[in-house]
This record gives C-alpha cells, sequence and structure tokens, in this order.
C-alpha cells in the first residue's frame, strides 16, 4: 500500500468502526450492515439503479408479445409488429447493460466492504493484549477472519441482490399478469402458497443434507491428509489394508450423505417443472374457453405462458435466501462479539515516550493472578528485585514456579495484579509501548518464524536494515554457516511454506533477529529441545553474543547457561526462594543445589 | 481426446445405468418438447373456436408433465447414483494407488501437489462423470428435439431463430473455462489471507515484542488487496459474460416476432405454430447456456484427468515378487553387503558401500553429523527404499525376496517426532496390531505402562479414548514418544529402531523415557540414532557414519582409541559432559 492509500484506508477504518460501535440493541447488525456499506453508498445506490432497470426490462418480452399478437398479428398491422421487435431489442440490450452495471458495482462494493472488515478485525486483533490469545484457541480466531467474512460475502453479494431482483420480478410478474386478465391471474396465484412452502421445506431439508455432505468431504479430505503426512508410519507397520478399509467406510458415508441430496432433488426439481406445466394446463383451459368465448384477447394466453417463468424462477431464489440470511447473521454476531471485545491494557494520553535505555530493571512487590474460569490462580507473589544494567539473571525452577509469568510481565504481555514493575526508574503502565518494546528484545522458546526469506525473518527485527547489517547479525550469532548452505542463502524461504529448518536453526535465526534490533534489555526462554550435537556449541556461542553488553532474563534450561549468569534467581511458587551467583549458590547448598544435583544426573545418566 | 476416453472408462462398470438414464432422458426431452407443440395446437383451436379440442390437447398436455415426471424422478435418481458410485470408485483408485508407491515418490513430492491432485482434480472429473456429462447430454438432447420440432414446423424461420445457439454455446463455454479456474484463484487467494491470518496470531508475541504491528498490517492489507483484486477479476468476467449469453438469444425471439409475426399477418404461418416458437426458444435459453458450460467442464476435466492419470500410470518402483515367502523365523540378525543408496534425483550418494553385520540382540549406536546417513541406513531395514547396490539381510535372508508386510511387522520405529493418527490414544497404541477394537483394552493398557505412559494417559479427559493428533489434543514431544513407545512393545518387533532426539522433555520425563526404552530394547536387535552420549552408553556397539561411509565400527572404549571422529563428537558434542569433570565440588553432587 502506498502512504497516500494507507491514509485514506485508515481514515476509511476510522469512520467504520466508530459506525460499528455506535450501533447496539435490535436491528444492529442490519445497521453494522449499513455502516460497512456506507463509504460506498453512491455505489450501492447506482447498483440499486441498475438492478431496478434491469429488472424491468427483464419483464418486457411477456407484454411486448401480447401487444404483437393482439395489436399487431391480429389485426393484420405490421408497422405494430415492427415497434414491438424494435422495444424488445431495446429492452434486451437495457438488461444486458443493467446486469453488467448490477454485477460489476455489487462485486465492488461488496469486495471492498469485507475488505474493509477485515482489516478493521486485523486491527482489532492486533490491540488486544497477548493474554486475549492465550484464552483463546487460534483456530476460533482464525475462523472469525475467513469462514464468517465469507459467510457475509454471500450475504452481501449474492443475497441482497437476489432478495430486490426476485422480489421485484414477482412483484413485477404479478402485476403483469393482473393487467392482462384478473381471473386468470387469480387462479395462477393459487399455485403461490404451495410452491413457497415446497421450496422452502426443501431448501431446509437440503441445507442439512448438504451440510452432512461437506462435513462427510471434510472427513475424506482430512483422512487422505493424514494418510500422505504419516505415510512413513502408515508403511512401517504395513496397515496400508486397514487404511483402505476405513477410507472405504468415510467414503460410503460421503455416498449415504450424498444420496440424500440425490432424493431431494430427483423430487424436487421435476414437481417445479410437473406444476408448471399445470399451470400451462389450466392456463389453457381456462383461458382457452374465455378466448373462444371471446372474452380474453388470444395474445394474452401467449404472454401468460411466457410469463410462468417469471414466477416460478423468483419462488425458487427466494426460498434459497433463508439459509444464507441464516449463516450471514450468525456470522455478523460473532463478528460482533470479537469487535466488542476491549483491550485490558489500556496506554494512557500522555504516555512517555522512552529514551535509549541503561536497562535497569526493578520489580516492587509484585504480585501477579491469572484469572481463569474458576477464579484467579496465584502465579507470583511479591518478587521484589533489581537488576543492574548488563546484567544477565537466569530464573531457574521447576515447571510452574512463575518463571514465564516473570518474563512476561516484563515485556508487559500483562499487568501485574499488585506492586509496579519499573525500567530506568519508570512504571511499565506509563510508557509508550512501542517504545519500550523496541528496546525489549524477546526470544521464545520455540522460535517462530515467518513465512518469507531468512532475510526477510532476521530483518524482522530492524525492517530499515541492509543486507550487509543483516548478514552481520547472522555472523555474530554464528547463523551463517548454514544459511549458506541453504538452497538461495538468506534469499531462502522459510516458515511453513518454505523449507523447513531444525530447531536450533529456528533459535540461532530467532538470536539474529534479536541481536539486529540491538535490544536494551533481553529476554530469552531458552530452548529444551535437544539440538544437533554440532548445532549444541555454536547456539551456545551465538547467546554469549547476543547477552554482551545487554541487561538479560533467561528462563534457563541449561547448566552451561546457568552458570555464566551473573546472577541466578530460584524461583518456587511464585516467590523468589533463593539467589546469588552459582558459587555461592552451590555452596549454601539449598534448593538450587538440589536442583542442580537432579540437572546433573541426568546430564550423566 | 485419448484422456477422454480414458474417463469414459470409468463408468464402464455402470453400463447398463448409463444406457438406462440416457433412454429416461430422451424420453422425458420428448415430453418436454411436446409441451410447446401442443401450446401451439391449442392456440390454433382457440382461434378456430373449437372447444373440445382444446380439453383434449389441455389433457394431453397434463399427461406430457405426468410422465416427463416419473421419466425426470427415475432418471435424476438412476443418475445420481452412477454420479456418486464413479466419485467413490475414482477416489479408492487414486488413494489405494497412493499408499502403493514408495517412499521415495513421498519424498520428492509436496504433499500439497499431492493433496491438489487427489481433491481439486478429481473433484473436476468427478464432477463433469457425476453431472456435467448428463447435463451435457440432456442439454444436446434438448436442443436437438426442439430443433428438430421446430423445423418441423417451418423450416426457415427454426433456422434464422436457432442462429444465437452455436454462438450462446461457444461464449458459455469459454465463461465456463475461464470462470472456474479465476474463482479457484480467488479460493487461493483467501488461503493467502488466512495463513497470514494464522501467522500473525500464532505468532503474535514476536509481533507484540519488537513492536512491528504496523508493518504487519501493512503486509496483511496487500494481501487483502491482491485478493480484492482477483476478486474483481472474476467479478469482471461473471459480469460480462452473463448477461451476454442471456442476449444472445433474445435475438432469436426478435427474430421470430419479426419474421414469424409477418408469416402469420401474411397467413402462411399459424398463430399457434408462431406461438410455439415463441415458447420453444425461451426453453431453450437453459439448455444452451448449459451445454456451453459442461463443455467448459469436460475442457477442464480432460486437463486434470490428464494429471490425475499420470498419478495413477506412476508404477510402484518397490516390487515384491508374487508369492513372495513370509519372512522366515529368527530373532532379528542384521547383515548389509557393500550398500549404496542414492536416492532417486540427488547428486550424491546417501550410503556409499557400507558393511555391517549386527547379531541379533545387539544394541547399536548411529553416531553421525546431520546428512550423514544414520536415517538412510534404517530406513533400508523396512525396505521404505531399496539399495541402488548391494544387500540388505534381515534374518540370513534378503528383503527383497520376502513379503513387505511380514517384514515390515517384523521391525517397529520410534521416531524422534512420532506421527499420531487423529485417533484414540488406543487406537493409536494398538496401531501396529490392526488398531481398535482388535486389541483388548488390557493389553494396550499393559504396553502403556512398560512405556512409562499409563499415568499421564490416566489424566487425559477422556483417559485411553482421548482423541488426540492433528484434530485432537494435541500432547508434548515426550508425551507422543511414550505413545510411540507403547506402540512399538505392542507391534513387538525383532528389530527396534529409535530416533533419540527427544524434544522438551523436563528432568523427570527424560528419566522415565529411558526406563521405558531400556524396557523395550531388552531381546531385541535395536538401533538408536544417538544425539547424546547417555544414549551412546546404553549400545552395545557404535556406528560411525561419516558422508554416508561407515567410519569406524566397534565399541566405545575401542573407537576412542581408534576413531579421531568419535573422539572430538564426544569432546566437542556434549559440553555439559565436558564441565562436570571440572570442579570438585561437581564431581561430587554428579556423583563421579
Amino acid at each position: 500500500m502506498s502512504t497516500g492509500e494507507a491514509k485514506r484506508t485508515e481514515t476509511r477504518l476510522e469512520d467504520v468502526r466508530r459506525r460499528l460501535r455506535g450501533t447496539s440493541g435490535r436491528g444492529r447488525k442490519l445497521k453494522g450492515l449499513i455502516a460497512l456499506l456506507r463509504p460506498y453508498r453512491s455505489r450501492v445506490a447506482a447498483m440499486f439503479v441498475a438492478l431496478v432497470l434491469g429488472t424491468a426490462a427483464s419483464l418486457a418480452p411477456a407484454p411486448l408479445a401480447k401487444h404483437a399478437i393482439d395489436a399487431g398479428i391480429v389485426p393484420g398491422d405490421v408497422s405494430t409488429v415492427n415497434w414491438v421487435v424494435v422495444a424488445f431489442v431495446i429492452s434486451a440490450l437495457i438488461v444486458w447493460g443493467a446486469t453488467f452495471a448490477q454485477t460489476y458495482l455489487t462485486g465492488w462494493v461488496g469486495q471492498r466492504a469485507l475488505q474493509d472488515l477485515r482489516l478493521q478485525i486485523f486491527r482489532h486483533l492486533q490491540s488486544m493484549p497477548v493474554g486475549f490469545y492465550e484464552r483463546r484457541p487460534a483456530g476460533v480466531l482464525i475462523s472469525r477472519m475467513t469462514n464468517d467474512v465469507e459467510a457475509l460475502n454471500s450475504l452481501v453479494t449474492d443475497s441482497v441482490v437476489t432478495l430486490f431482483q426476485a422480489s421485484l420480478t414477482l412483484l413485477g410478474t404479478i402485476a403483469i399478469l393482473l393487467v392482462f386478465d384478473v381471473e386468470l391471474a387469480l387462479i395462477t396465484f393459487c399455485i403461490l402458497p404451495v410452491m413457497a412452502l415446497g421450496s422452502l421445506a426443501f431448501r431446509i431439508a437440503s441445507a442439512d443434507a448438504y451440510k452432512r455432505t461437506r462435513e462427510t468431504i471434510g472427513a475424506i479430505t482430512g483422512y487422505l491428509q493424514e494418510s500422505l503426512s504419516g505415510i512413513r508410519v502408515v508403511r512401517s507397520f504395513a496397515q496400508e489394508p486397514r487404511h483402505r478399509r476405513r477410507f472405504h467406510a468415510l467414503n460410503d458415508d460421503n455416498r449415504d450423505a450424498n444420496m440424500k441430496t440425490v432424493y431431494l432433488n430427483a423430487g424436487y426439481f421435476p414437481a417445479v417443472e410437473f406444476v408448471s406445466a399445470l399451470a400451462t394446463v389450466a392456463i389453457l383451459l381456462i383461458g382457452g374457453k374465455q378466448a373462444i368465448d371471446g372474452q380474453l384477447e388470444i395474445g394474452v394466453l401467449v404472454g401468460f405462458i411466457a410469463a410462468l417463468n417469471g414466477f416460478f424462477d423468483p419462488i425458487g431464489q427466494l426460498s434459497q435466501l433463508y439459509t444464507t440470511y441464516q449463516a450471514g447473521m450468525a456470522a455478523l454476531d460473532k463478528i460482533f462479539e470479537l469487535l466488542d471485545e476491549e483491550s485490558d491494557l489500556v496506554e494512557a494520553e500522555d504516555a512517555i515516550e522512552l529514551d535509549r535505555l541503561r536497562g535497569e530493571i526493578r520489580f516492587e512487590d509484585v504480585t501477579f493472578a491469572y484469572s481463569t474460569a474458576d477464579g484467579t490462580k496465584l502465579a507470583l507473589a511479591d518478587v521484589d528485585l533489581v537488576v543492574p544494567p548488563g546484567q544477565t539473571v537466569a530464573l531457574v525452577g521447576a515447571t510452574g514456579a512463575g518463571k514465564s509469568t516473570f518474563a512476561k510481565l516484563l515485556a508487559r504481555f500483562y499487568d501485574p495484579t499488585e506492586g509496579r514493575i519499573l525500567v530506568d526508574g519508570v512504571d511499565l503502565r506509563d510508557v509508550r509501548a512501542s517504545s519500550l518494546r523496541s528496546q525489549m528484545g524477546i526470544v521464545p522458546q520455540e522460535a517462530f518464524l515467518f513465512s518469507g526469506t531468512v532475510e526477510e525473518n532476521i530483518g524482522f527485527g530492524r525492517p530499515e536494515a541492509t543486507h550487509e547489517e543483516v548478514v552481520a547479525a547472522a555472523e555474530a550469532v554464528g547463523a551463517d554457516g548454514f544459511i549458506a548452505a541453504l538452497p538461495d542463502g538468506f534469499d531462502t524461504e522459510v516458515g511453513e511454506r518454505g523449507v523447513q529448518l531444525s530447531a536450533g536453526q529456528r533459535q540461532l535465526l530467532a538470536f539474529a533477529r534479536a541481536l539486529i534490533a540491538d535490544p536494551r534489555i533481553l529476554i530469552l526462554d531458552e530452548a529444551t529441545s535437544n539440538v544437533d550435537l554440532h548445532s549444541e556449541g555454536k547456539i551456545e556461542e551465538g547467546m554469549r553474543r547476543l547477552l554482551a553488553g545487554r541487561t538479560a532474563v533467561i528462563i534457563a534450561h541449561r547448566l552451561s547457561t546457568i552458570r555464566q549468569a551473573g546472577r541466578i534467581i530460584v524461583l518456587d511458587g511464585g516467590r523468589i526462594s533463593e539467589q546469588g551467583a552459582h558459587d555461592e549458590l552451590m555452596e549454601a547448598r539449598g534448593a538450587y543445589w538440589a536442583l542442580y544435583r537432579d540437572w546433573a544426573e541426568q546430564a550423566a545418566a | 481426446m485419448a484422456t477422454f476416453r480414458r474417463l469414459l472408462g470409468f463408468l464402464r462398470p455402470y453400463r447398463r445405468e448409463v444406457v438406462a438414464s440416457l433412454v429416461l432422458a430422451t424420453l422425458a426431452m420428448a415430453g418436454t418438447v411436446a409441451i410447446p407443440w401442443l401450446t401451439g395446437r391449442v392456440i390454433d383451436r382457440v382461434r378456430a373456436g373449437d372447444s373440445a379440442d382444446v380439453t383434449m390437447l389441455a389433457v394431453a398436455i397434463a399427461v406430457a408433465g405426468i410422465l416427463r415426471l416419473a421419466l425426470t424422478v427415475a432418471r435424476r435418481l438412476i443418475a445420481g447414483s452412477v454420479s456418486l458410485g464413479v466419485e467413490l470408485d475414482l477416489r479408492e483408485r487414486v488413494y489405494g494407488h497412493l499408499l502403493g508407491l514408495e517412499m521415495g515418490f513421498f519424498d520428492r513430492q509436496q504433499t500439497g501437489q499431492l493433496m491438489s491432485r487427489a481433491t481439486v482434480d478429481l473433484q473436476a472429473v468427478r464432477f463433469f462423470l457425476g453431472y456435467g456429462l448428463i447435463f451435457m447430454v440432456q442439454s444436446a438432447l434438448t436442443i436437438l428435439l426442439a430443433a428438430a420440432a421446430m423445423i418441423a414446423l417451418d423450416p426457415g424461420l427454426a433456422g434464422l431463430s436457432l442462429i444465437p445457439v452455436p454462438f450462446v454455446v461457444f461464449v458459455a463455454a469459454r465463461y465456463g473455462r475461464r470462470g472456474r479456474p479465476a474463482i479457484q484463484e480467488v479460493q487461493q487467494r483467501i488461503a493467502e489471507v488466512t495463513a497470514e491470518v494464522e501467522e500473525n496470531i500464532s505468532g503474535v508475541r514476536v509481533v507484540k515484542s519488537f513492536a512491528r504491528e504496523e508493518r504487519q498490517f501493512e503486509r496483511f492489507g496487500d494481501a487483502v488487496g491482491r485478493l480484492f483484486d482477483q476478486a474483481m477479476i472474476s467479478t469482471r468476467l461473471q459480469a460480462f459474460y452473463n448477461p451476454f449469453i442471456g442476449f444472445l438469444p433474445q435475438l432469436g425471439l426478435a427474430a421470430i416476432l419479426f419474421f414469424g409475426g409477418r408469416r402469420v399477418i401474411d397467413g402462411t404461418m399459424s398463430l399457434g405454430d408462431f406461438a410455439a416458437f415463441y415458447t420453444y426458444l425461451l426453453m431453450l435459453l437453459g439448455p444452451m447456456r448449459m451445454l456451453g458450460i459442461s463443455l467448459g467442464m469436460a475442457q477442464r476435466a480432460t486437463a486434470s484427468g490428464a494429471r490425475l492419470f499420470e498419478l495413477l500410470d506412476r508404477t510402484p518402483r518397490i516390487v515384491t515378487k508374487p508369492l513372495a515367502p513370509a519372512l522366515p523365523a529368527g530373532s532379528g540378525s542384521v547383515e548389509l553387503r557393500d550398500v549404496t543408496l542414492r536416492y532417486e534425483g540427488a547428486s550424491r550418494d546417501a550410503l556409499t558401500g557400507v558393511s555391517l553385520v549386527v547379531p541379533a540382540g545387539r544394541t547399536v549406536a548411529l553416531v553421525g553429523a546431520t546428512g550423514s546417513g544414520k536415517t538412510s541406513l534404517v530406513a533400508l531395514l523396512p525396505r521404505l527404499y531399496d539399495p541402488t547396490a548391494g544387500e540388505v539381510l534381515v534374518d540370513g535372508v534378503d528383503v527383497r525376496d520376502v513379503e513387505p508386510s511380514s517384514l515390515r511387522s517384523a521391525i517397529a520405529a520410534v521416531d524422534d517426532a512420532p506421527f499420531l493418527f487423529s485417533a484414540s490414544v488406543h487406537e493409536n497404541i494398538a496401531y501396529a496390531r490392526g488398531g481398535g477394537d482388535d486389541v483388548p483394552r488390557e493389553e494396550v493398557e499393559q504396553a502403556a505402562r512398560r512405556a512409562q505412559a499409563h499415568d499421564f494417559i490416566g489424566r487425559l479427559p477422556e483417559g485411553y479414548d482421548t482423541r488426540v493428533g492433528e484434530r485432537g489434543l494435541t500432547l508434548s514431544g515426550g508425551q507422543r514418544q511414550r505413545v510411540a513407545i507403547a506402540r512399538a512393545f505392542l507391534a513387538d518387533p525383532r528389530i527396534l529402531i529409535l530416533d533419540d532426539a527427544t524434544s522438551s522433555v523436563d528432568a523427570s520425563t527424560e528419566q522415565r523415557i529411558k526406563a521405558a526404552l531400556r524396557e523395550v530394547m531388552a531381546g531385541r536387535t535395536t538401533f538408536v540414532i544417538a544425539h547424546r552420549l547417555s544414549t551412546i552408553a546404553l549400545a552395545d556397539e557404535i556406528v560411525v557414519l561419516e558422508d554416508g561411509r561407515l567410519a569406524a565400527h566397534g565399541t566405545h572404549a575401542e573407537l576412542l582409541e581408534v576413531s579421531d571422529l568419535y573422539r572430538e563428537i564426544v569432546a566437542k558434542g556434549l559440553p555439559d559432559q565436558v564441565f562436570l569433570t571440572r570442579k570438585p565440588v561437581e564431581r561430587e553432587v554428579a556423583g563421579l
């Protein structure tokens, strides 16, 4: 996006956000839809003009045919026939042009509105604190942005148009038939309730049936995917016949589900044709008698039969709306629910912009409790601590002792329940988040890489970095060796859709990414996975380079890391139970000594 | 065309049903075509003032309607079940074929691409064979029968008013060909947007910690923008073709009004014939469009079919002689005789001239850098690959001469990242023995106990019935590994293959896994791909691999003496081990 365009998008989104938030109560969903379409109201208006014009023109052939017969052919007036043909071609041209305009505009407006909605949800998600993500499965959030927006898509682009077009066609046809002949029209209308109810029943039944077929085909695709990813296991245990049987069973399920739709379709569509034939018969019988008696012009008969289609198609289309409408509204509900979530970490208006930090960290009586489904769970209690600039602190303790909570509070993923955390003497809550985070590097345990090149992933820490700087960072942490061996070096695609890197290699890239950001404070969750024998030493070396000259808090798992830390903090049940340098703690023969013995035994086993 | 004929071959088992549905369709279409003709006759009788004939003709229309109803219902039921049958056959054929292909095939293919063959291409084919073909035949029949009726009524006017038909079919076919790929491309863009969302949600900590929200928002904006552009391409196609296809037949109607109207005034045509003509053309609007679209479908199905046949024609490279004997009884001795392995398409050997004799019951540790051939060596035993040269013997027979499933059930592997199926824990453990209900719970539990997995399984929400794997509960690396060890227990193999690169396990779990391994290894020939000294210590002998060659083979003590490489690995690879020996106080706590 160019800057100007980005700015316009931003203003538009701001406007939509205000309107979406402003709506509430009954009719909210409709208001929400209108708020989404509002920025494009002139196009929406043009679309409706085209829609009405096109629908009106598409109704013309039946009355024109009737007129041609009654005013031209029967009395033998050739010029009337000529005029009708001209009118006929003109109406066809109008339908052509209007349908083109309407289809194009609907697509444009619908897609733009959805694009806005996607950006809106994305922005909203970004504004949410990390705790928000921990409480919700990723799949649910992804589904809001994909399935739910898609469900809205069919509502906005198809259903709205169908609703108006089909209703107009139906009303127009009813009007035309009434003008042709009231009695005959009323007889034809008898079919209406039968058709409407039948169609609705069919749609509801087949919506169910199609849901079943989608589920069963999903199961088949999933099974196929799994068999392919697990082919090695299948092969090793020689279980091919079993998989073939299971696959057959899934296919059978799918066939059964599909068979239901076959039954429904085999019943419904021929029945509609049959009702239409019956209508023709009724019109011919009753209208024919009237025409013979001279009460009815013969062109009306032809006009009636020609107009019947305009009567049946819209009923079928309208009945189809029911299911898309329901799905769309349910999706809108869920999207609103998401957009209504407020971030609980709000930045103060007068938040402080931090200068370059020295890197002193101070915890003052910090207590933190997670809110869970059933009350709260204490994770950290009365932690008091000062870390001078440049010191490396290793956090050790059993699982659940509070090590990662400590790190998360420092990164301000959460705010403490009690007490405060200061960096260079400033409370984290008074700081502009972006100015804090740009000076704080976080290396998580499982190094997450984005799909993109190696260079892009390292540069993620500082997008304006030059190629030379990226290379230098990679060299500094010792990642240059394996990068050079990749197929395209620094331009190799990694992440989900690229080359699979080993845990150790990912870790080294995460180091380089953190290094290039040049943070003053580093929070590092050491990986526990055992990496390749040869990578092990490299990672240690890379970490040493990364830590030099920075304040660092490490959730440590490796003996070598722990031993090299300036200070070791032992956490137990959310409290600091011991702290000091390695040698001091070993002499003290306390909790650390006991922990250390376990590790040493394990390493020697 | 050859592909097209082969595709039709899938219908062969349903010959009778296909013929039946064609006959039914033809008869039903005759009914459809009769109705406008009868309507025309009614108009004429009305003009003549003959009300008795009108009643009779109206009854005839009703009868035609009823016949058509019955015939169409029957036709739809038969054709529907044929199309579902073809779909099932096709899918199972592809699946069965994939399962039969050798591992080397899967190494070179991305799962995504295979999935695309097995879903997108297969769908194009089955849509065409299942529905497209019927639509095509039915539409063509309707057009032909209606055209015949129109020509019978008035050849000249029929010729004029049918002029738009080929154009409509041609344009609709073009649309069918271009529209669908455009929609698929839109789906692709949606998938990209989804991937972008996924990444930002999974990587939210990284994004936040580097304060890169703006940049990520821009990236997402770009992805959404690309989706918009592609959706508009699809919309433009739709906006152009749909009304255009609707417009062309209107010209035919105009021709009927203009010329037909004059003919009626001249008295050379009856008003009823005129009305019948008009109705025929209205009736043909749908079939014309449908014929075009199904022709487009046929083209795509042929292209997809070609890709599918490419897959189906790929013969498995690892085949066994028919009636090969089962693996003879034995206790699991292994011998490699001058084995060389080069993967298809690779530029260098994965293994070169490896000879190795492992007596039954021994534990062998394989040591070497990534890519030195450890994994390749063990993959030869269950015959996941055939060696390029040399032979692999298990209990004295060449693995190529025995029935593969008997060989494979004598060997079990526990990977470093074990793959679990989306099924219950019970089924995953019982997998080795046919899975599910064939294996009693007691046996599964016993295996889990020996694998040190019983305790954590007991704590899962539904115990042994908890669903795990991709679409179930996510187990930790250590838990997965213990389930895999339990699976190996139950398989009761002669030969066991282990990869000890356990990830993310804490100290106590580590101990449990070790205990489980010791238990499962007892009395079996075991190959361990070793990543740490503690595992190497479990082995009777050690094989050091370097660039696919056997660099050294012997006991720990022997190798320390003769192999520089081994010494280096021991020294450099295990820093924790190194510092343990440095300070007295630490020696003490380590119990050394």
